[in-house]
């Protein structure tokens, strides 16, 4: 039977998750600030109207008008999202798949931070003749939007980041996948390792005074993959290199022809 | 931050969305993690934090401060959700995607499931959570948040609006329920 006493301890000793979804405390910062804005819009035109009344209602309305589009617009983050996306090479880029990531808006600018979208899900759908060559992969995109112009002012590729593994490296990335259970199950023995590739670090942007600067995001895993191949088959295992573990092993399917 | 700058940041907050942004920032962690502590899903988690912001920012307008610290504010209003969650299971809940519908994102759903991963190694926990989840929910509230969120009474009656007293008599014959129904179980 337990006593109170044990049952404090055993709460107090509890092992508690210590979780956090970024994605979702991202797009809730998006939305309240979204919300901010139209707030504040409102709270504007009520208090100009206020002022104004004894001057006619007509008046007041047109001076709103004035002062909340004109003098001090306020510029909102889906403002920003729509100029982006009627740019040709930005609409390129989402259309193939890549996302915007992160809006800052100062003053009459705002910055958008582009990346490709992480490979999640189905990896059937990455399925692709590999080759041992690395290519120059878009990793993302910092986008300047002036909102005055109503136009995309600037474009500045982010540098990908394909930190190259010394041999030293690699061959303990292919150390710990060899040894993982996981691994030694579904991928074949005879499978060949195809490539080890770096997988570009998820970005965000970081505000300091009148400028952004866009930086890696603190909690992410430095991650790796392997691609093996055996009989135009292939296997993905991506490699945790902060705890040195294998973290999943996927089949990726059959090269096409 | 103490009281007096935690009051000014709000005051500001209400005229400048970056220090709005900053306020939100400190807090989200902290009110995420407690309505998963209080639920145990992480879907669920997510729509009662994004209720308890929204309610907290159309009411951050009319906001009068009572000295008490604007966290205590959040998790009451937190409390209020899951309270509501509990009451009314199967409501609808606010859509961040109907609320800003061009917003794209990474998607957000291997980051869900590897979260939901996370939660299931704590298996400890979960037992706990799921026998504490029986009981009334003035009771669920004290122990969570003594326990799990390690607040002190005075914190507890700041943030449920009762006094100290009725804090630790709830905290008492929750404490000797939960025994009972763990006891009862074994």
């Amino acid at each position: 039977m337990m006593e109170n006493k044990n049952l404090i301890e055993k709460l107090e000793r509890a092992s508690l998750p210590e979780i956090e979804i970024a994605s979702h405390k991202r797009r809730l910062k998006r939305a309240l600030i979204n919300e901010y804005f139209r707030e504040e819009r409102k709270g504007d035109v009520f208090n100009i109207v206020r002022k104004l009344v004894p001057l006619g209602a007509v008046a007041a309305v047109l001076v709103a008008l004035i002062f909340n589009n004109l003098i001090f617009p306020k510029y909102s983050l889906a403002e920003a999202e729509k100029i982006a996306l009627n740019d040709p090479q930005i609409k390129e880029w989402t259309e193939k798949g890549s996302v915007i990531k992160d809006i800052e808006i100062i003053n009459n600018k705002a910055y958008i931070l582009i990346q490709p979208q992480e490979e999640i899900q189905k990896p059937s759908a990455f399925l692709k003749a590999e080759t041992s060559e690395i290519k120059e992969e878009f990793a993302g995109a910092l986008v300047e939007v002036d909102f005055r112009g109503k136009k995309v002012s600037k474009i500045e590729k982010i540098a990908p980041e394909i930190a190259s593994l010394t041999e030293k490296e690699q061959e303990r990335v292919k150390e710990i996948s060899t040894n993982d259970p996981e691994v030694n199950k579904i991928i074949p023995k005879e499978a060949s390792i195809l490539k080890i590739k770096t997988t570009p670090p998820s970005m965000k942007l970081k505000r300091e005074d009148d400028s952004v600067n866009v930086v890696p995001e603190s909690n992410t895993d430095k991650e790796v993959k392997i691609i093996y191949e055996y009989n135009r088959n292939q296997w993905e295992s991506k490699i945790d290199l902060n705890k040195e573990e294998v973290k999943s092993v996927n089949f990726l399917g059959e090269v096409p022809e | 931050m103490n009281l007096d700058e935690e009051k000014e940041l709000i005051k500001r907050a209400k005229k400048d969305p970056d220090v709005f942004g900053k306020i939100y920032g400190e807090y989200y962690s902290k009110i995420f993690g407690y309505t998963l502590k209080r639920v145990a899903n992480i879907d669920i988690a997510q729509d009662i934090t994004s209720e308890t912001f929204f309610k907290a920012f159309k009411n951050l307008w009319k906001f009068r401060w009572q000295n008490i610290p604007f966290s205590a504010w959040l998790y009451r209003i937190a409390s209020n959700e899951t309270a509501n969650f509990f009451r009314k299971k199967g409501r609808k809940t606010i859509s961040l995607e109907g609320i800003s519908e061009l917003i794209s994102d990474s998607n957000p759903f291997a980051e869900i499931a590897e979260a939901q991963e996370q939660l299931k190694r704590h298996k400890e926990f979960l037992d706990l959570q799921k026998k504490i989840s029986t009981l009334s929910l003035k009771y669920q509230e004290v122990i969570t948040l003594r326990f799990f969120e390690k607040k002190q009474i005075k914190e507890i009656g700041e943030i449920l609006g009762k006094k100290e007293g009725t804090i630790k008599s709830l905290l008492h014959r929750g404490l000797d329920k939960l025994r009972r129904q763990i006891n009862a179980t074994n």
